[in-house]
């Protein structure tokens, strides 16, 4: 015999507040061409190609760029789509 | 090997031992991402959202830069987010992978092999991935000699990684001129 089992309710993040985005940001990384990383800013995110080489630019000279804005879920969707291209991403709030 | 168009199709032209050597390396590729189904996958489980996905960073660096953590510092939140996507990444590299070892398979003795653009996508994920493998055991920086001398132990690894990067960089300059898929 079982005690009635507790729900496991999802711990909520109320520090989640609408005026701080999450964004991703993508890091400098030695092995990624600097033709593919903006390839793929253009591709993933419909960047022109000018606003996608001066984010590639920030991620080669500056270290990291951040690269798209949103909520939470759909920076970890882009996480997961710059993972599926190579490219080092991670997401933090603004 | 370098990418050309013949009357718009794209086409990479590859000598024999450029075939076998990246479907040897895609194969290699596959072996280091492991089985593609999560064997242990229990539908039920997760059905109810007791995923059984992996929770930690590969062990392996090559494998720990194909499939990073999300977040910077929350290992917890890290966690969560591998134990849902990490299976889809692995699976579409894998994919990719395939694909390339698919189309290459009728030209082990070399030739111009036609890509779609679906086919290029994949060829041009999978270059990379093997780049990253690569330039993860080579621990390369932005200065590395990728002609060192050849008494270099490491001199024939980084002619490869070397000549991965031309061949993607032909790859991308002919994508430029492709629409999108």
């Amino acid at each position: 015999m079982t005690a009635p089992a507790e729900l496991d309710l999802p711990d909520v993040d109320d520090q989640t507040t609408p005026e701080r985005p999450w964004v991703a940001i993508v890091w400098n990384d030695p092995i990624n061409l600097m033709s593919y990383v903006t390839h793929v800013l253009m591709e993933l995110f419909g960047y022109p190609r000018e606003k996608a080489e001066a984010m590639m630019r920030d991620v080669h000279y500056k270290g990291r760029a951040a690269v798209a804005s949103g909520t939470r879920e759909q920076m970890e969707h882009d996480a997961t789509r710059l993972h599926a291209k190579g490219l080092w991403a991670t997401l933090q709030q603004d | 090997m370098r990418f050309t168009r013949r009357s718009g199709r794209l086409e990479a032209r590859v000598e024999p031992v450029e075939a076998r050597l990246l479907s040897t390396m895609a194969s290699d590729l596959l072996e280091l991402l492991g089985p593609g189904e999560d064997a242990g996958a229990d539908p039920l489980a997760a059905m109810v959202g007791l995923s059984s996905g992996p929770l930690h960073q590969p062990d392996d660096p090559a494998l720990a830069r194909l499939l990073p953590d999300a977040y910077e510092d929350d290992d917890e939140a890290s966690a969560e987010f591998r134990r849902y996507t990490e299976g889809d990444l692995r699976a579409g590299k894998r994919a990719r992978a395939g694909q390339v070892l698919a189309s290459l398979a009728p030209y082990d003795e070399g030739g111009r092999v036609p890509l779609d653009r679906e086919q290029a996508d994949a060829w041009l994920g999978l270059l990379n991935d093997l780049r990253l493998v690569l330039g993860i055991r080579l621990e390369v920086t932005e200065e590395t000699d990728l002609d060192p001398p050849g008494d270099d132990p490491q001199a024939q690894a980084l002619h490869v990684y070397g000549w991965l990067g031309e061949v993607q960089e032909s790859l991308l300059a002919q994508l430029v001129r492709l629409p999108p898929a």
